[in-house]
């Protein structure tokens, strides 16, 4: 796949309804292959909902999604109006990995097979190819003795390092990282933030949605702010952190960061 | 099932009509037969102690036919024992009641649920120990039954050797049978059913070759369908139906058999054995 | 999974061996059959004599032997009804007609015969444990096609597996088997015997308890769907949405990530559904099988001894037992990486 696209990643006018509740009222977003966004803002913004949205995990209610520049759907009041074919929606879906708030990996299997099922299940690759990755992704995340430990055993900061580690094994382009450090008892952020630098670093795309403004400061390429369902202001880290123009992003920020 | 579930409602009726009423009039339950209130009897009846005053109370497992079977209705019960047990209540000038019971347990209900038991009952020393029983009102015999169109010759019991039978369990049949197996006479398997009508079920789908059952109750199906033949008859060893009364009622059993001989007298016996039995079967 | 712990074990390991090598001592010192029929007395003889010369015979020799002991009968009958009674044990011939030797005789007797020894497997103990596991095995299996079923999206799969789960739950078994063992072979013109070779002079009993077996499995696969089901229901959400996420399709997700973090959750369901199954196995005396239950009602109506109830109850106890701790074993299995 050259790299003849303008934008990995692109969206026009997402809305999203549960019931009679907008939870996405226009998101317009474009990413560029290699930006690391960070979309922060109050809980209850919809900004969970939005990152969901894009790996299909919720349906959009209507709104345009492209991949790589082509039209992955697009659907109106609730029904699709156009989209790719399955395989083709389901090759481009496979480019996207997912890190969820609660970390989510399978507790009947052991690390290395976390992070093995997918590339040898879905992708049909051989085992032996799989495993040597998985070893080296756990070296990476800094958990290779750890390897046929059952995930009961890791702390939350080692189990979240293992889901990224699962996701990355799929050698996605993109990276959609949900609130990865809410679920964590704070002396175990660090070392899954340490893990999103370094793959920031490494020239991942990255979405994040995250409350560690710390973070958001340091590694993003651009912050959105995310509140009633609607990108209340986006820019530079310097321009948010900074300089917030709109109201409701300097009280938010003012809330956060006087904790 | 549905037969428990319905002994129960009778019995429960039964408490009932015996609670409400206490010493008046009985209430018909409700499965007494409405026989007309006869007139006074002939027949001495000092001494006789009855369940129900007036009411002649008759345990049986309804569900053997023809001896005892429901009508089409599903309630009312109908059957040679039936007929045979309404006349010799109408005789000792009593009504009739009958109660459905399994026929486990049927001898443990005599003088405590009912007052005799009528229900193809075959006498048997060991059982006189235990019970009276009236003079015989039915002569019976061991019967093999085979599909009409089964031609094997069965000349006795032995000529049953390699063949799969059914009978029905804790009967004569089931006695005889076992004992020609235990004692390696022949090499038989035996399905032993609860109720008749599973035995023929199963001759008739082709589970088992033939049904060992009473001559009795063969005639009867005979009577009814052409699906079947008699293939043999054990002659030798003729067995009598009695009806059942409490070791304690002699004045009953005597007053029972006195309305027998008056009902063979009238010819009524043989006359409801040709009705229920077919008239070539005698 | 880990070795067998042995260690941990040790005093039940010693225990079931000492158990085991006094039954085997008892067991070899136990007085054989030549030894208990020896005894027969000249009378009975006389009659064994004349039953071999005879086609029509009348005495009726039972031999039992029971891991450490043994139990004979010698019964004639006819006119010269006539009973003799042994019991062997230790090296010993006791005559048991009457007293305590004729209570252990008959426990030997009816033990012996509920467990179903010296007949096929379609009957006493062995007909209740294979009728049970098969049940179980086909049931969980059905369960849980049914279950994928009423929770698949496909809302015409959904109504079929709520339809079918209705109706088996919704009548009783007694009924359902009446149906498959009576009413479909008379409506297609079929007999269950046949399904076995006409030689086989078992081919009824095996018929009977195919279509037993049958009415068994659909029955309880209705069962087990709704333990299946929520089971699997019982899974967190976020397994459906990681397995989502990295590619995989609903099957792979369901074979690969959900069933088998279910298995751990059914297996007390399906332990209480076993022991339910193993109770409602004494249903099949109505299609003329004999399981525990019916095996020892027919002796209470024939011979008028409630004694036999105690050996009945200890099997099934015993059977309980076992299968309560195998069921433990598998759940400790698929519970290791809790």
């Amino acid at each position: 796949m050259s790299e003849s696209y303008e934008y990995i990643l692109k969206t026009e006018h997402v809305r999203k309804n549960f019931g009679s509740l907008e939870v996405l009222k226009d998101i317009n977003l474009s990413v560029k292959k290699g930006e690391v966004i960070c979309i922060i803002g109050p809980s209850g913004a919809g900004k969970s909902t939005f990152l969901r949205s894009l790996n299909q995990l919720e349906k959009i209610t209507s709104g345009k999604i492209f991949i790589r520049d082509e039209l992955f759907l697009h659907r109106e009041n609730d029904h699709t109006v156009d989209r790719l074919p399955r395989e083709k929606q389901q090759e481009l879906l496979l480019e996207m990995g997912m890190v969820f708030q609660r970390f989510n990996l399978f507790p009947h299997k052991t690390v290395l097979q976390n992070v093995c099922e997918a590339p040898i299940v879905v992708k049909k690759e051989k085992k032996d190819v799989v495993e040597a990755r998985a070893r080296e992704l756990l070296s990476r995340v800094g958990l290779s003795e750890k390897a046929d430990e059952y995930p009961s055993r890791l702390s939350g900061g080692q189990q979240q390092r293992v889901a990224i580690a699962r996701a990355l094994a799929m050698n996605p382009e993109i990276m959609l990282f949900d609130e990865p450090t809410s679920a964590l008892d704070p002396e175990l952020v660090g070392d899954v933030l340490n893990v999103m630098k370094e793959l920031a670093g490494s020239g991942m795309t990255m979405l994040c949605v995250t409350h560690e403004m710390g973070f958001a400061r340091d590694v993003a390429d651009r912050v959105l702010f995310m509140a009633d369902g609607i990108i209340a202001e986006e820019g530079t880290p310097e321009e948010i952190f900074g300089n917030p123009k709109v109201e409701r992003t300097r009280n938010f920020l003012k809330s956060v960061l006087e904790v | 099932m549905k037969k428990k579930v319905f002994a129960v409602v009778c019995s429960l009726a039964m408490m009932l009509s015996l609670a409400a009423c206490g010493s008046g009039e009985p209430a018909p339950a409700a499965q007494s037969q409405e026989a007309a209130a006869p007139a006074a009897s002939a027949i001495d009846m000092s001494g006789v102690t009855l369940k129900s005053e007036g009411v002649l109370t008759v345990g049986s497992e309804i569900g053997y036919p023809p001896f005892e079977d429901f009508a089409d209705d599903g309630t009312t019960p109908i059957g040679y024992d039936i007929d045979i047990a309404t006349a010799v209540a109408e005789k000792l000038g009593l009504k009739v009641n009958f109660i459905n019971t399994a026929w486990d347990g049927i001898f443990a209900g005599i003088g405590v649920n009912y007052d005799v038991a009528c229900s193809a009952v075959t006498i048997t020393p060991e059982r006189q120990e235990t019970m009276l029983f009236s003079t015989p009102y039915i002569n019976n015999y061991q019967a093999v039954v085979l599909l009409a169109d089964d031609e094997k010759q069965i000349n006795s019991f032995m000529d049953l050797d390699g063949m799969t039978i059914a009978l029905q369990k804790e009967t004569t049949s089931d006695i005889l049978m076992s004992d020609y197996k235990s004692t390696g006479s022949i090499d038989i398997q035996i399905m032993a059913n609860e109720k008749i009508t599973s035995c023929f079920t199963q001759l008739q789908n082709g589970e088992v070759d033939a049904v060992v059952v009473d001559s009795t109750v063969a005639d009867g199906y005979m009577a009814s369908s052409d699906a079947f033949r008699i293939a043999y008859e054990d002659q030798e060893e003729a067995e009598q139906f009695g009806i059942a009364i409490g070791l304690d009622n002699a004045p009953l059993q005597a007053a029972i058999n006195q309305a027998l001989k008056e009902l063979e007298a009238e010819g009524f016996i043989q006359e409801t054995y040709n009705y229920w039995f077919g008239a070539a079967a005698e | 999974m880990k070795a067998f712990d042995f260690k941990k074990y040790r005093k039940q390991i010693i225990a079931a061996v000492i158990i085991v090598a006094v039954c085997i001592i008892l067991g070899v010192l136990k007085p054989g059959r030549e030894a208990l029929l020896s005894r027969t007395s000249p009378e009975m003889q006389k009659l064994i004599d004349a039953d071999a010369g005879s086609s029509r015979k009348r005495v009726t020799v039972t031999y039992n032997s029971l891991l450490v002991i043994s139990y004979a009968s010698l019964s004639s009958s006819g006119a010269n009804v006539m009973s003799e009674r042994y019991v062997g044990f230790l090296g010993k011939v006791y005559r048991a007609d009457e007293g305590a030797a004729r209570i252990v005789g008959q426990m030997v007797n009816y033990t012996y015969r509920m467990l179903g020894c010296g007949e096929n497997l379609m009957h006493g103990a062995k007909l209740t444990v294979l009728l049970t596991t098969l049940t179980v095995f086909f049931g969980v299996l059905l369960g849980t096609v049914l279950a994928l079923g009423k929770i698949s999206k496909r809302k015409l799969l959904a109504k079929i597996s709520s339809a079918y789960i209705f109706f088996f739950r919704g009548t009783p078994l007694l009924i359902q088997m009446f149906v498959v063992y009576f009413t479909v072979p008379g409506i297609f013109g079929f007999a269950w015997r046949d399904l076995f070779p006409a030689s086989d002079a078992e081919a009824v009993y095996k018929g009977a308890f195919t279509a037993a077996l049958i009415a068994f499995a659909l029955n309880s696969g209705a069962y087990c769907a709704e333990i299946v089901r929520s089971a699997i229901q019982s899974i967190d959400k976020g397994q459906f949405e990681a397995a989502k996420a990295l590619g995989m399709s609903y099957g792979q997700t369901m074979t690969r990530i959900i069933i088998p973090q279910s298995i751990r959750r059914m297996i007390p369901n399906v332990s209480n559904e076993f022991i339910m199954i193993l109770k409602d196995a004494s249903l099949v005396f109505a299609i003329s099988l004999m399981d525990i239950t019916t095996i020892s009602k027919n002796i209470m109506t024939s011979e008028g001894s409630y004694l036999v109830f105690i050996p009945a109850l200890v099997i099934y106890l015993v059977i309980t037992a076992f299968f309560g701790f195998l069921f433990d074993r598998i759940e400790k299995r698929f519970s290791v990486y809790e």
